[in-house]
């Protein structure tokens, strides 16, 4: 097995406080992680270090062979690592199709795209993706037209066009009904395998459908990692992150 | 050397007083307001109408031309500005288009003119405004002359600060102020009305200008287009101090206006608006949130 | 492609044939006028560009109209009948022998600090080359600086705004070099291959509608492509488009330079119509007046935006023969404008996108039967 993105003991502080704190992860091409861990315990920060979003004080990031540590987004994204955020983010002026379309230039130079059209292979995976994510008969309207459901969907599908050979998903169940919660679980689990791909979530029968193998988070650091039923079963993790959620609940 | 720094001060506290009023409105309800300095203009010529029609005195007419500008900016907020509030360029378009209306209104005499009927004291030409004995000529202050009207003004800049700051920080609509400064949604969902203190907030920032509009005529000529560049030179003041930021505008229109003043000293007027130009574009371009800047919504 | 499209691509094609048989209808004083306001509509096609479609209100524009203006008007008042009776071999500006110190040189390389500056400007393509070459510059460094430190929104408005009124003053305190306040009157006439191009002649009118018509097109065109397609991306959610691996602050620059080579490019031609630059082409309000133009006009639609300028600019003429009206159709804008910003945030382009949508939509309900066959037309035609 290769691994697809290596984060090596990475770390960020904010005036003093460090949000991540040397996390150290490996992920295997193709597989799909599960990010757990209780509100504050630096899920969202550490991808935001992987993405670029945040500088890292310490650590380093690997995509494959190539350290992508502290470049500058659209660098990172174009080495292959692709981002859909907490808050779903679309272009919501253009229509679904253009959405999917931006994403599908794989030339990010602007000289590049002084073109007009798209090749008949990019329409085509436009195409594909659409229906992957069942917008296909919205195509043609305002992505502000668009639920929240499919909101979050189209966010993921502009991820998918562009075909990155890691995807980070920063909660895409959040504000979802059940069966589109369910939906989601059917997108992601259909490109198991083709792409290596993080999930944070904190929906658990989200997880339960999904999960392959769990990292929980915990205070910036590693508190365990394992399989669904061996962190359901770790003690620490009862008391940090379970415990935490009942004291919510 | 102390003379320049009072002249900077001086040219400071005008700066100020234009600002006060944009740090409120634009800090705590995110609008920025074109028409400002028509609001300074509003409150310069109730100062020349007042002696005129009604034989007030100059000090009579700081009250007057903060009510008078106060209920103008009250009724802009309620007419335009509430329709656009989250819409930051379109409430600044609006209100460069109401700035012209409100110049045109004391030029043509509120449209009186066509019908050949004029009102002393509006129209296109220039006013003067007489000031009191007592605030004229100089005194002395440690070996140098200082102007008493200038001294005047630096007092009254002081005065309002303090009461804008008073306002803000020790009274129950200060905190829903800086409450809705921060996120307007929450503040809303815990009890503030939202609206009412807008509104409240946009009259009180209006008449804040209608007080330096009173200022101003004491030294300066009064004509329709006098607010154009002061409002400029406020935002430049706002944004350099940091939105929303009170200590900030103050800072900054002490800074800026020690660099004017200084420049001015050493060059001429020109250069030294230019030069503060200049600073402030290095300014918002290193730090774009303004030397004093909290993190709102 | 679909209807709306093409209606629209038919009225940029009306609009370019009105432009060029409008003169058949004009007397010279009115062709002249007319010359101007084309001028005026580019200016609507550049801050269309610049704040519809890329989304930064660029409060200086100003600033890229006014170096265009002053450098092509630098090399017409060298050619002026004005420069040449000074006694010299070469042309000196009259007013730089006017403010010359007593006993100072009367060449242009040395007649005060700094005039040297004028020497080139003696070719005139010197001016047409530095016409473009300034305001592109300038705008590549001022974007470079802002984009990349990801400055946004009413930021960037403020800089922009503090930038042309800095340079403004620059311009009429450099009064030995520029003529300040007066700015550069008395220009020669500009010669393209013998032919001169006479303000009030119908040669510079066809110039300025040629040119307005090229640069419509080319501006049309590059909103169609990819890149256009990118930029309006930007505008609706730039970190999007920035973790989607392109870099925004490219994007932003290329836009804004090419809106602001085209606001020099209208100033140039500003100069062949109007015979004079002044520093007023810096004013806050100018700036503040071509972004009123393309918001009434709508400002995301480049076509509008050129036609509210040009019909804004008419009916300011044809009311305002007399000061007092002038006045009063000053207040009119004003109103106008609160008007649009509250009631037609898309400016009459929206209004007509939404009058042709509707009328579409009732000739559709005509040839069906029933309002829900309707209602399926309605929503097939959205369909490619």
């Amino acid at each position: 097995m290769t691994a697809a993105l290596t984060i090596d003991g990475i770390g960020v502080a904010f005036a003093g406080f460090k949000a991540v704190d040397g996390v150290s992860l490996v992920i295997e091409e193709g597989e799909l992680r599960v990010l757990l861990g209780a509100n504050g315990a630096g899920k969202t920060t550490l991808m935001d270090l992987v993405s670029g979003r945040t500088r890292a004080t310490e650590g380093h990031v690997f995509l494959y062979d190539r350290e992508i540590t502290n470049r500058d987004e659209h660098q990172i994204a174009r080495a292959g690592l692709g981002r859909k955020f907490q808050i779903p983010s679309v272009f919501k002026e253009l229509s679904v199709r253009a959405n999917l379309e931006v994403a599908s230039c794989r030339n990010p130079h602007v000289f590049a795209n002084l073109r007009f059209g798209f090749s008949r292979a990019q329409r085509r995976r436009v195409d594909e993706v659409l229906a992957l994510i069942d917008l296909g008969d919205t195509a043609d309207q305002p992505a502000a037209n668009l639920s929240h459901g499919q909101t979050q969907w189209l966010e993921l599908g502009m991820l998918i066009v562009q075909d990155p050979k890691v995807l980070l998903l920063d909660e895409p169940t959040a504000g979802m009904t059940q069966a589109e919660t369910h939906k989601t679980a059917e997108i992601i689990k259909s490109l198991r395998g083709q792409h290596s791909i993080i999930v944070v979530e904190h929906d658990m029968a989200f997880v339960r459908e999904i999960a392959e193998r769990i990292t929980v988070l915990h205070l910036g650091r590693v508190l365990a990692e394992g399989d669904l039923a061996s962190i359901e079963t770790n003690e620490d993790v009862r008391r940090a992150y379970l415990g935490a959620a009942a004291g919510h609940g | 050397m102390l003379e320049i720094i009072f002249i900077g001060l001086s040219v400071g506290s005008i700066l100020l007083l234009v600002a006060l009023g944009l740090a409120i409105t634009y800090g705590a309800m995110g609008v920025i307001n074109m028409a400002h300095g028509e609001m300074v203009m509003l409150g310069a010529y109730t100062t020349v109408m007042a002696g005129i029609w009604l034989h007030l005195g100059f000090l009579a007419s700081i009250p007057l031309a903060f009510v008078v500008t106060a209920l103008v900016g009250l009724a802009i907020e309620r007419v335009v500005v509430r329709r656009l509030y989250g819409r930051l360029l379109d409430t600044l378009l609006a209100t460069w288009g109401i700035a012209i209306l409100l110049q045109q209104a004391v030029r043509l005499e509120f449209g009186l003119s066509f019908f050949g009927k004029h009102i002393r004291g509006l129209g296109p030409g220039l006013q003067n405004v007489t000031v009191p004995p007592a605030l004229t000529g100089a005194i002395m202050v440690g070996g140098e002359d200082v102007n008493v009207y200038r001294l005047f003004i630096i007092g009254v800049t002081a005065a309002l600060t303090a009461l804008t700051w008073f306002i803000m920080y020790r009274t129950d609509i200060g905190i829903q102020v800086r409450a809705i400064m921060r996120n307007p949604r929450m503040a809303a969902a815990c009890g503030v009305n939202v609206q009412r203190i807008n509104a409240l907030t946009f009259a009180y920032g209006s008449g804040l200008a209608g007080i330096a509009g009173v200022m101003m005529s004491g030294f300066k000529t009064v004509f329709p287009d006098m607010g154009t560049s002061m409002v400029v030179d406020g935002f430049l003041v706002v944004v350099v101090g940091g939105v929303g930021s009170l200590l900030g505008a103050v800072f900054s229109a002490g800074l800026l206006g020690q660099v004017d003043g200084s420049v001015a000293s050493l060059t001429n007027d020109v250069l030294a608006r230019a030069v503060v130009f200049g600073l402030v574009i290095l300014i918002i371009v290193i730090r774009p949130t303004g030397l004093f800047s909290f993190k709102g919504r | 492609m679909t209807i709306q499209r093409r209606l629209d691509y038919l009225c940029y094609a009306i609009f370019i044939v009105a432009i060029l048989l409008v003169p058949l209808l004009l007397g010279d004083f009115w062709i002249n006028r007319m010359s101007k306001f084309l001028v005026y509509g580019m200016l609507g096609v550049a801050v269309s560009l610049c704040w519809g479609y890329a989304g930064i209100l660029n409060l200086g524009q100003g600033l890229f109209f006014g170096a265009g203006a002053y450098m092509l008007a630098m090399s017409l008042k060298l050619l002026s009948n004005t420069s040449m009776q000074q006694g010299s071999d070469t042309p000196v500006p009259d007013f730089m022998l006017w403010n010359a110190q007593p006993g100072a040189p009367t060449e242009l390389c040395c007649i005060n600090h700094g005039s040297w500056l004028w020497l080139p400007f003696q070719s005139q393509w010197f001016g047409i080359l530095m016409g473009i070459l300034l305001p592109v510059t300038l705008a590549l460094i001022l974007g470079l600086i802002v984009f990349r430190k990801r400055i946004a929104g009413v930021f960037v408005s403020i800089i922009t705004l503090a930038l042309v009124l800095l340079v403004r003053l620059v311009l009429i305190d450099a009064q030995p070099l520029t003529n300040g306040f007066n700015g550069l009157t008395d220009l020669g006439t500009l010669t393209i291959l013998g032919y001169q191009f006479d303000a009030y002649g119908l040669g510079t009118y066809y110039l300025i509608a040629v040119s307005l018509a090229l640069v419509l097109i080319g501006a049309r065109m590059l909103v169609e492509t990819r890149a256009g397609l990118i930029l309006q991306a930007i505008r609706d959610d730039q970190n999007r488009v920035r973790y989607l691996g392109f870099d925004v602050p490219v994007y932003q620059l290329f836009f804004f330079t090419v809106s602001a080579g085209i606001a020099g490019y209208a100033g140039m031609l500003y100069v062949v119509a109007a015979e004079f630059a002044s520093p007023t082409f810096m004013d806050l309000a100018y700036s503040i007046t071509m972004v009123v133009w393309a918001a009434v006009g709508g400002r995301a639609s480049l076509l509008g935006a050129c036609i509210g300028a040009i019909l804004i600019n008419i009916v300011a003429a044809t009311v305002s023969e007399t000061q007092s009206f002038m006045e009063a159709w000053k207040a009119v804008i004003g109103l106008v404008f609160v008007l649009v910003v509250l009631y037609l945030p898309r400016g009459l382009a929206g209004l007509a996108s939404d009058i042709g949508e509707r009328i579409e939509a009732r000739a559709a309900a005509r040839a069906a039967t029933g309002s829900q066959a309707a209602a399926m037309v309605a929503a097939s035609r959205r369909a490619p």
